[in-house]
């Protein structure tokens, strides 16, 4: 019989895997705009890639476990059709901030 | 040493894109016989990318310096200021939804429509994304190798 609920795993990490992705995005103008944030960055892990990498895998992780722990545990409420709209634009509105960013605004 | 881990590199990148591109048939035609297949596959999707993500990371932190320098001097610059730049930023993404493959997957395709429908998108995304990290690539050696050739 076909069914229609997604697992709470798929949608908090869904969830997770769309803001990350954002913040992704906002960092990379962030580190790239302000000389203390790159200079920041450089200093935690010796190179800013690696600390901008370790910082949005660690809020993917973190964010997975805040939608999953919402509602007493039962995770978030999202219907599946809003989850998959969510995933798509924030992956399509991150990969627009970084490479618009380096198009137009580096 | 370089050359062997840009070679594996780009080769568990392009085993991410095929098998991205495996699961997306698979879950096209997902039912209890291929359901273990379908797990199995976004496994092995999330494992090449990892490994590609961590040769790839090793050696743009440890010998990219080198090419950049020759890349900025040559008649493609862009192929750092531009391709290099996203290249090393949306590779996070495609890291992360890879990564997301094998929590999809954990569903029961078979059964659940809407599962089936979010991992179709995000395999299709992981491909294509994957496809155009292989392309970055592609131009990142040229701009190297068109800085090397006498001018």
């Amino acid at each position: 019989m076909e069914t229609t609920s997604l697992s709470k795993s798929s949608v908090s990490c869904g969830l997770s895997l769309a803001l990350t992705c954002v913040i992704n995005a906002i960092i990379v103008v962030a580190k790239e705009k302000s000389d203390a944030v790159m200079n920041g960055m450089k200093k935690i892990t010796g190179h800013h890639w690696i600390t901008h990498a370790l910082l949005v895998l660690g809020l993917f992780v973190a964010f997975a476990l805040i939608f999953g722990a919402m509602n007493r545990g039962k995770g978030s409420a999202i219907s599946a059709g809003r989850l998959l709209g969510t995933v798509v634009s924030g992956i399509v509105l991150s990969a627009l901030i970084i490479v618009g960013f380096y198009l137009f605004a580096d | 040493m370089n050359a062997i881990l840009l070679m594996s590199h780009v080769l568990f990148g392009v085993a991410c894109i095929v098998a991205a591109v495996w699961l997306f048939v698979e879950v096209l035609h997902a039912s209890e016989a291929n359901l273990a297949r379908i797990r199995r596959i976004s496994w092995s999707a999330a494992a090449a990318m990892w490994l590609a993500f961590i040769i790839g990371g090793y050696w743009y932190v440890t010998s990219y310096k080198a090419d950049k320098a020759i890349i900025l001097s040559g008649p493609w610059p862009f192929a750092h200021a531009l391709v290099m730049e996203t290249k090393e930023h949306l590779v996070i993404m495609l890291l992360l939804l890879a990564t997301y493959l094998p929590i999809v997957a954990s569903d029961n395709l078979a059964a659940n429509r809407d599962a089936r429908r979010l991992m179709l998108w995000v395999t299709g995304i992981t491909a294509l994304l994957a496809l155009a990290m292989d392309g970055e690539g592609g131009l990142i050696a040229m701009g190297v190798k068109l800085g090397l050739l006498p001018r």
